[in-house]
């Protein structure tokens, strides 16, 4: 569903993505992993080209990248976008910001006048369900706790009903339990309705207890692809360089314990 | 041991003390010149003092019976006020979004309406309504359109801000959904500022509530008209009802909006 191609992104002399090649399948929840400034986010954002890569393709479902801003819309349309600080509109009500989900296939004047049509109020009610908000639907986003406001935004994306969603840290500022939550509904998206998903953590643990497959990046460069099972402490300290071996073992350690509790 | 120690910023230095030295010189010598220059002078307000007294007096009381002459001219000033703020909103919205730094289409766009708007604002609305009478002539619309060109330049720049302060996350959240600009204008855009416009809007009534109390000296419609008219005709009574009125107007309007600014800002 995702196919990257020798992709390159440079600011100025700075390569923040040095040639990578990495593809996602419809219906994979597939994890990147890395330190910070690794190029994560920058790799993301290349796919919806908030980002505009230097060299190197991006396809998505076998469309090259857009030459104009109509097929860009169009590319941005099929994406859903899930960020670390949800970034929903604050004093709109929960149904409104899953209804912005669907604001590029409707018509712009009824909607600017605050007049939706039916099936895709139908369709933000279902995408809501789906997180188990539902009921929250008529509240003002910012009434919502942290961590069902980042639910509120897997809805949004949700409610595009995309081929494919990025999800740029979405657990990074929750704690341990609700970020279980946001990453289940993640999974479920991506087995349920065969959404290719594309999502960077800094959480080895929760790579290890929720992805398909995981990608490690370091400097710009893919230096571990693998099941999560394959991802011993030698990958570890090629993803992450200067971790101490100890620190790996720990997190191996973690991890084993998990598989243990499965 | 003194049981207080003053405490100046920083470590005092011989050249930094001579520096702050010239630095009071040169504040107090513009002063002195301003003074000479305005003709300051004490002993000129104390022998005017009996004349200020005078008219005071002649002021008092003042007359209840000209109320009924004003009704008509402080309808007319609120609803100059009414439509120069509303006409000032209009103009301002379209190009708020240009002289905003984060969603301007381009740099030098955004230095151009700034400037635009920089103009309007520093001309000041007694110089736009000079202007308007000679356009359209004597009466209250001439005043309405120099509240609203003054106040387009005013709310313009507010707006601009309030736009500039947005979180630019949802902004990019619906930009990364193909959603078009316009409507990424609406729903990212719009419910942020939204309290800001209004609060400011609200502000700006007030200030043209006060302008409009003046715009009659010159002829440009409301209740200034007949202030100025009861002093030529020496009516000082009349005067004091026409002082009382604004006063009145003024405070009411100010009390009204800054509490609606409060509810508003704190929703």
């Amino acid at each position: 569903m995702i196919e990257i191609r020798a992709l390159i992104k440079a600011y100025g002399d700075i390569q923040a993505l040095r040639g990578v090649d990495l593809r996602v399948s419809a219906g994979e929840l597939c994890v990147v992993l890395g330190p910070s400034g690794a190029g994560k986010s920058t790799l993301l954002r290349c796919v919806n080209r908030l980002t505009e890569p230097t060299s190197g393709e991006v396809l998505v479902a076998g469309q090259p990248g857009p030459r104009t801003r109509a097929e860009l819309r169009d590319l941005r349309r099929h994406i859903g976008m899930i960020f670390q600080d949800h970034n929903l509109v604050p004093r709109l009500s929960v149904l409104k910001n899953v209804l912005t989900g669907r604001l590029a296939t409707m018509p712009a004047i009824a909607a600017a006048l605050q007049v939706f049509p039916r099936v895709d109020i139908d369709i933000a009610l279902d995408a809501l369900r789906r997180v188990d908000l539902a009921g929250r639907a008529s509240d003002r986003a910012d009434r919502l706790s942290g961590g069902q406001q980042q639910r509120v935004g897997i809805a949004r994306a949700l409610a595009q009903q995309p081929q494919v969603i990025l999800a740029d840290e979405p657990v990074a500022s929750l704690d341990p339990k609700t970020a279980r939550v946001v990453l289940d509904d993640l999974r479920r998206a991506a087995h349920e309705l065969g959404i290719a998903v594309l999502c960077n953590l800094h959480q080895v643990e929760y790579a290890s207890e929720f992805a398909d497959r995981i990608v490690g990046i370091c400097d710009g460069r893919v230096v571990f692809e693998g099941m999560p099972e394959q991802l011993h402490a030698a990958a570890l300290t090629r993803i992450y360089p200067g971790l101490d071996a100890d620190i790996s073992r720990a997190a191996e350690g973690a991890r084993a314990e998990q598989e243990a509790a499965v | 041991m003194s049981r207080f120690r003053l405490l100046l910023g920083g470590a005092w230095t011989m050249s930094r003390g001579l520096k702050w030295l010239a630095m009071l010189a040169a504040a107090a010598a513009v002063l002195v010149w301003s003074a000479m220059g305005i003709g300051l002078s004490v002993a000129e307000l104390l022998r005017g003092l009996p004349w200020i007294w005078d008219l005071v007096s002649r002021m008092l009381p003042p007359n209840w019976t000209f109320l009924g002459r004003l009704v008509r001219p402080v309808i007319e000033t609120v609803q100059i006020a009414l439509w120069g703020t509303l006409l000032s909103v209009l103009l301002a919205l379209p190009l708020c979004f240009l002289a905003a730094r984060n969603l301007s289409p381009s740099l030098a766009v955004f230095h151009l309406t700034r400037q635009a708007l920089n103009a309007l604002r520093g001309i000041n609305e007694i110089i736009f309504a000079l202007i308007f009478v000679a356009a359209v002539g004597l009466g209250p619309f001439a005043g309405v359109l120099a509240l609203s060109i003054h106040g387009a330049g005013m709310l313009g720049k507010f707006f601009a801000e309030a736009v500039e302060e947005i979180d630019a996350g949802p902004v990019e959240a619906l930009r990364a959904t193909g959603t078009r600009p316009a409507l990424v204008a609406v729903f990212a855009v719009l419910p942020q500022v939204i309290p800001s416009w209004i609060a400011s809007t609200l502000y700006r009534f007030e200030v043209n509530l006060r302008a409009a109390t003046i715009l009659g000296m010159i002829g440009a419609g409301g209740i200034g008209f007949e202030l100025v008219s009861s002093l030529k005709l020496f009516q000082y009574q009349d005067t004091a009802t026409c002082v009382l009125v604004i006063l009145a107007m003024v405070m009411t309007a100010d009390y009204l909006s800054s509490r609606l600014r409060a509810r508003i800002l704190a929703a």
